[in-house]
């Protein structure tokens, strides 16, 4: 949501609308239960008396109240009070002051009143013509300009502040200025609108006179008391039976203190048949009962325990827990590791340092920690290399405190639970490179790897040691889990070697080329055009032409080499045209009418960046290469080379609106195209045309290296170009400005990490650029190019933290080799899921199997509402709870838990069995998840596509915002059972998946970052649009916008 | 491919500069062609005295274009809202390459075509919601509800809103109540990406035919764009669309903004304008639809021309008589080269049921 609370970037300074909140934000200190909101008119009192004490009235039109609060239109009446006390709590205030959100909300507020006075019992606000419509306009803050009555007739603004009530809350200004216009009547239903709230008014409103606060309403208290805000907000994101619960046996005034940890921990309690649901289950209950104090037999004793102990903090750690599925809590549950992990995890310290301190949760590794720590078939935790290998790790970093302390005990070391003891403690760290992250790294490269191809300890430990500065490359080992810990040793050797050039341009082109053409392999692995037997060799042989460059003419060498042996590996041949190049990299030789039209868009968009880019030609450059050897070798190509040649400095430079000294004084620091400048004072042409001498040719074969690596570094952009792009087509510097060696940007470190968007916001800078490696380059770009989206609602924002990993999740993926089978298959198990679901609801055993599988996918408060919604036998709305990746989860395991019970399945069901026994490969879940999968460069550490099965991550700090996103892993299983349903072939699915993404992602009003109910609407809205034929078949085709 | 359009096709093929009497270079350099896609050149043209009073009732006889020196020959001629006149043949020159295709014949414009081409103006407004708007907010809506309503009736009008991001509150539209209640749904908040933004509201106005403006009322700063105003600038001139920037005396305090509106618009062929507040803008309001009401609109198709990057377009006025007179008009454009193959363009993709 776009508005209010967006001005606090303008009016306090504080960002929190693009969703990066601030570490340093810390959660305001309860205000002075009144403030005062503006200059004008009185304190809000009027009657708002509801006709029940389990309903609010909310002054006016719901839609106004909306805008003005910063919730989507889109929300039901329930989410309303909830969502507002969420905003009051995160938006309204700053340092015990309220924001100038709280004030327009509050300004607002009053001046409804006024219009429901005016709209009287009727509640409609009736003007019958030009002579009785001054109060009216003096509430709205205008004035009729001209007289009344005539065409010309019209509104203009005569109090700035209730005019921008009016526009901002969506009142009809230009309905009531046509009426004026008209000289007739005007009428504008502003009835007061309903809405539930959580117990009843008089709990909160009586609570808020204990704590001091004057006597008002309900909805003064939730605007004017932030600590009831977020009780309220904590408890609504609770189920409804525990919360009552707690309610009831606590009462608010004993929940109060602790809101704040409730509000970030307390969504996973629940309360079931008198007891508190723990991680671990029942076995685990006494371990339970140890750590907090209290029996879960006791829920009030327990959650308040839970609450208090230490500052929150193992609220936390349960919490971290309760979103593990059953299985990993079940490895936590055993051997009393509950209780030791803990240990480790409060003993960085508990005391002084709330675990709610912030606006974000503490620890977020630890949730990454508990959800993807892999056990070996023992049970016992998996460790990569050894143990030996980890006490090394850490005693070699000398990075802080906690870590030195568990490095010095590590001496020690006999079982691998010691270790993760370790890594429960080092989650307090608060760093996104430390031991721990390489931890959770190795154990997912480890475990893609069959048993007898475990890392080494010497790759652990290198790796480890590497990790801070090249972790972001390490995706591409994960991914491609057949190199061998020798050529990830040699990569790593190559990377470094490279970046110790000294020369800094040569290490520039140096880094670039070689990641380009690391960047190509990838994507021709990935394609299935590299074969498997090859990945390793052919990495190798890509790699190594990099392994001795000391001039411009080697790295030339280099580049050429190695392109031709990535070439040879995926076409049997070392040339190929840079049109055979494109044709190779838009996917696989396809047989079919449509795959080959697909497979031609494909190759189009990507020769549409590279024009755009106005990059030379690759057969241009390795022409000139070629040439200039044989000048060195007397023979006298100089003519034809004069030519080509000339096509190096065809490039121009924008045609430029600032001087140079304005860019000085304007983007000082940002403003720095050298690397473009030199391209442009390449003059081969004079070169060849002159007599010239062995050391001339090669110098000038070596200024051919630039243009090399940019062609290939624009191929690597326009593969991964997100729907919607525009600096891709519009900006040419865009690739030629990537600074590969931090050239241009003072104090930058770790250079193979993925790289860092600069200079967005700079009019005189040239546009953004990126500075970095080329690592994770598809979720980047979508970061550059996501506000190039429109949204369809004035209101609705594109998500930073959410839209680049759906847009990478429709870039990333290809299908071109996916069968019939496999997309009905997919279309099936969401339609099974759906089956089992609907039929559970009568059948108490079918019940029984399938909650808990739902149970690892979905929060408490959603499973209890899926519940409710099946008891009452309302299909529509248990479907409008699940996402498509929860019923295809709830199918594939069932089949898996209960082979043999074929007498649950539906229709689907029975048909996915038969296809199952014709095609088990097409239909197996691996095949499935690989193909429908989206890459999890945060969550699993890898670009690798798959389907992992987690609860939705919360939002979380820095990098940490991306689990959120990339636990959504829906929208391409969704995109395929439509593509099933309407008959289309799979490969269609390459460009009807980034299209419907685009439009997916420009319908999402969402109130806040996790709003994945918006998601869910804007995924099948977009969907409902496609089958109503809504949405052209034919690509838009890029506005030929010539002159 | 648009039906309304006539493309003229060169084709470069570098291979024909390189010899083929050695046996390395010829082989490896593949024959490679690039097409030039160049489009009518349409020119919104305002010609003003030394007082800045437009300059009306001149003939097509009375302008001479070069582009990049090379005298063009004027298609079509329009002044103000008069209906177009057919100058010469709208073919392209009979020397361009491969335009005598039957292909290319079937695209001549038909006169209805070429009216429409050429008829009242496209006028695309575009606010400026962001942060940097909030205290003028409601005083800069009244502004742009008298402008839109200032415009003649002739005119379509569409209403974008931007902050961070664009939104396409009322397409292009001749219904003014629509636009208008577009105007005042809007709301405030957020970062500016006037760049970002301005570069697909240029985008969307290419997308019509005959003259298009897009109109920004904007009260200066971007803070979030990832696209400079150069290359914003460039797609309007290539296009044709004239940027005007309707601003206060704030955005001045602020050089890099007053910078690039004068500069931008300039270029483009538009004008800037920055008022005392946004109460005070009718001087600019009058201007601008003085420009629309008073801009000849010629048009030509380019001889050809080697130069594949900036062409220079100069627009002078023949007889000494006229020399006193001041000629404004965007001065060039670049054509984009395509390597699209138009069977993939124009190919419609697979429907349902193919298999």
């Amino acid at each position: 949501m776009k508005p209010r609370f967006c001005l606090l970037i303008f009016l306090s300074g504080i960002s929190l609308c693009l969703g990066s909140y601030t570490r340093a934000h810390t959660w305001a200190a309860p205000p002075p239960a009144y403030f005062q909101s503006g200059n004008s008119g009185t304190e809000f009192s009027g009657d708002r008396s509801s006709p029940s004490e389990d309903e609010v009235l909310i002054p006016g039109p719901l839609r106004s109240f909306l805008r003005m609060a910063g919730i989507s239109q889109q929300v039901s009446p329930e989410e309303v009070l909830p969502l507002l006390a969420r905003n009051v709590v995160l938006h309204g205030y700053q340092s015990g002051r309220p924001t100038e959100f709280l004030i327009l909300l509050s300004r607002y507020v009053r001046q409804a009143e006024e219009l429901a006075t005016l709209a009287g019992d009727g509640g409609m606000i009736r003007i019958s013509n030009c002579d009785d419509v001054k109060p009216l306009l003096r509430i709205l803050g205008y004035r009729v300009r001209q007289n009344c009555g005539q065409s010309s007739t019209s509104l203009v603004t005569a109090d700035p502040q209730r005019a921008f009530s009016t526009i901002d809350s969506g009142f009809p200004l230009s309905e009531l200025e046509e009426a004026l216009q008209r000289g007739g009547p005007f009428t504008y239903s502003f009835a007061a609108s309903p809405v539930p709230v959580l117990f009843n008014q008089r709990d909160w409103t009586t609570e808020n006179k204990k704590s001091g606060a004057p006597a008002e309403d309900f909805l003064d208290t939730i605007l004017r008391n932030p600590t009831l805000a977020r009780l309220y907000w904590a408890l609504s994101r609770m189920d409804p039976g525990s919360r009552a619960e707690l309610a009831r046996n606590l009462g608010l005034r004993k929940l109060l203190p602790f809101a704040a940890v409730l509000d970030m921990y307390g969504g996973q309690i629940c309360v079931q048949s008198g007891r508190v649901v723990v991680p671990g289950g029942k076995r685990a209950e006494s371990d339970w009962k140890d750590l907090v104090g209290a029996s879960p037999d006791s829920p009030a004793e327990f959650v308040l325990e839970l609450l208090k102990k230490d500052h929150g903090w193992l609220a936390a750690y349960f919490d971290a827990l309760s979103h593990a599925n059953q299985t990993q809590q079940e490895h936590f549950s055993e051997a009393h590791r509950l209780k030791r992990f803990y240990e480790g995890f409060r003993s960085p310290g508990v005391s002084g340092d709330a675990a709610s301190r912030l606006v974000f949760r503490q620890a977020p590794a630890l949730l990454l920690l508990v959800t993807r720590l892999s056990w070996d078939p023992t049970g016992e935790p998996h460790v990569p290399g050894n143990l030996q290998t980890w006490g090394e790790i850490l005693r070699q970093r000398a990075d802080g405190k906690v870590v030195r302390g568990w490095g010095k005990r590590s001496s020690g070391w006999q079982h691998p639970d010691q270790l993760v003891e370790a890594m429960f403690a080092l989650s307090r760290v608060e760093t996104e490179l430390g031991p721990l992250q390489a931890d959770v790294f190795l154990c997912e490269l480890d475990s893609r790897r069959s048993p007898g191809e475990r890392l080494s300890p010497q790759t652990v430990l290198l790796l480890a040691d590497k990790f801070s500065e090249f972790s972001d490359q390490y995706l591409i080992f994960s991914e491609f889990s057949d190199l061998t810990d020798a050529s990830i040793a040699r990569f790593l050797g190559l990377a470094e070697s490279l970046g110790k050039i000294p020369n800094h341009t040569l290490r520039g082109n140096a880094m670039g080329l070689f990641q380009a053409n690391v960047g190509l392999w990838q994507i021709l692995a990935r394609q299935g055009q590299i074969a498997n037997t090859d990945l390793d060799n052919s990495w190798r042989e890509v790699i190594e032409p990099f392994a001795k460059i000391s001039s411009a003419a080697q790295l030339f060498d280099a580049g050429r080499n190695s392109l031709g042996q990535l070439l040879r590996f995926a076409t049997g041949k070392s040339n190929a045209s840079q049109d055979a190049i494109i044709d190779l990299l838009a996917g696989p030789h396809q047989t079919s009418l449509e795959g080959q039209r697909m497979h031609q868009e494909v190759a189009s968009k990507i020769r549409s960046v590279l024009d755009g880019q106005r990059l030379v030609s690759l057969d241009t450059l390795l022409a000139l290469g070629e040439g200039l050897q044989e000048l060195t070798r007397g023979i006298d190509v100089s003519a034809s080379l004069a030519a080509a040649a000339g096509e190096l400095r065809e490039f121009e430079m924008p045609r430029p609106i600032f001087t140079g000294s304005e860019r000085t004084r304007w983007a000082e620091g940002t403003y720095n195209n050298r690397h473009t400048e030199l391209q442009m004072r390449t003059d081969l042409a004079k070169l060849v045309k002159s007599p010239r001498s062995r050391a001339e040719l090669e110098a000038a074969r070596g200024q051919l290296a630039p243009f090399l690596r940019d062609t290939l570094v624009g191929l690597n952009y326009a593969y991964y170009e997100p729907p919607g792009a525009q600096a891709l087509h519009h900006n040419p510097l865009f690739v030629r400005s990537h600074d590969f060696s931090g050239e241009t940007v003072m104090g930058i470190e770790r250079l193979w990490q993925a790289p860092q968007v600069f200079g967005a916001g700079y009019p005189a800078g040239g546009g953004a650029h990126l500075v970095g490696s080329l690592a994770d380059l598809a979720y980047v770009l979508s970061e550059v190019e996501e506000d190039f989206l429109a949204p369809q609602s004035v209101q609705a924002l594109i998500w930073k933290q959410l839209v680049p990993t759906l847009l990478t999740d429709a870039t990333v993926p290809r299908w071109w080799d996916v069968s019939r089978n496999e997309l009905h298959a997919v279309a099936l198990y969401q339609r099974a899921g759906e089956e089992l679901l609907a039929d559970s609801a009568d059948n108490q055993e079918l019940y029984n199997k399938v909650m808990p599988i739902l149970s690892d996918r979905m929060m408490p408060q959603n499973l209890t509402r899926l519940e409710q919604a099946l008891r009452q036998r309302q299909l529509d709305e248990v479907f409008a709870q699940l996402v498509p990746a929860d019923t295809f989860y709830l199918a594939a395991e069932f089949r898996q838990r209960f082979p043999s019970d074929a007498a649950s399945w539906g229709p689907a069901g029975k048909e996915l069995e038969s296809l199952s026994r014709l095609y088990p490969a097409e239909v197996s879940w691996e095949r499935l998840s690989r193909d429908f999968g989206v890459p999890h460069a945060v969550l699993a550490q890898s670009y690798a596509r798959e389907l992992l099965n987690v609860k939705p991550f919360p939002a979380l700090a820095g990098n940490g915002s991306r689990l959120m996103a990339e636990s959504w892993d829906s929208s391409n299983l969704y995109w395929a059972r439509l593509a099933d349903e309407l008959d289309y072939a799979p490969v269609t699915l390459n460009w009807l998946v980034p299209e419907l993404t685009r439009r997916m992602v420009e319908k999402i009003f969402a109130t806040d970052l996790e709003d994945w109910p918006a998601i869910l609407r804007a995924m099948r809205e977009t969907g409902e649009e496609f089958r109503q034929g809504k949405i052209p078949l034919l690509p838009t085709k890029e506005a030929t916008s010539q002159p | 491919m648009s039906t309304t359009r006539a493309f003229l096709y060169c084709y470069f093929s570098l291979g024909l500069f390189f010899f083929s009497g050695t046996r390395t270079v010829a082989q490896q350099i593949p024959e490679r062609h690039i097409r030039i896609v160049v489009d009518m050149v349409q020119l919104n043209v305002a010609v003003t005295d030394s007082k800045g009073n437009y300059v009306i009732g001149l003939h097509p006889s009375d302008f001479a274009i070069t582009e990049d020196r090379i005298p063009q020959k004027i298609a079509t001629f329009e002044e103000g809202n008069e209906p177009a006149q057919r100058v010469a043949d709208t073919a392209p020159p009979d020397n361009q390459p491969l335009a005598a295709s039957a292909d290319q014949q079937d695209q001549r414009l038909s006169a209805a075509d070429l009216s429409m081409l050429v008829a009242g103006a496209n006028v695309l407004v575009l606010f400026d919601t962001s942060n940097y708007m909030y205290r003028g907010f409601v005083f800069a809506q009244d502004a742009i509800a008298d402008f839109i309503r200032s415009l003649e009736n002739a005119d379509k009008v569409a209403f974008y809103s931007y902050s961070r991001d664009l939104s396409r509150v009322a397409p292009l539209t001749s219904d003014r109540s629509r636009v208008l209640r577009g105007v005042r749904a809007t709301v405030a908040g957020d970062d500016a990406a006037l760049y970002n933004c301005l570069l697909l509201a240029v985008k969307d106005a290419a997308q019509y035919p005959g003259r298009k403006v897009v109109v920004v009322f904007s009260n200066g700063p971007d803070n979030a764009s990832v696209v400079p105003p150069e290359d914003v600038a460039e797609l309007a001139e290539s296009t044709g669309t004239a940027i005007y920037m309707v601003s206060t005396a704030e955005a001045q305090l602020e050089p890099i903004s007053t910078a690039v509106f004068e500069r931008m618009t300039a270029a483009t062929g538009g004008k800037a304008y920055f008022a005392r507040t946004w109460k005070d803008e009718k001087q600019a309001f009058a201007s601008i639809r003085d420009d629309l009401e008073h801009l000849y609109s010629l048009s030509y198709y380019p001889r050809p021309n080697p130069n594949r990057g900036w062409r220079t377009i100069k627009v002078k006025l023949v007889g000494q008589q006229f020399q006193k007179y001041h000629v404004r008009t965007r001065d060039g454009y670049r054509p984009q080269p395509s390597r699209f193959s138009s069977e993939s363009a124009s190919a419609s993709l697979p429907g349902p049921g193919t298999k």
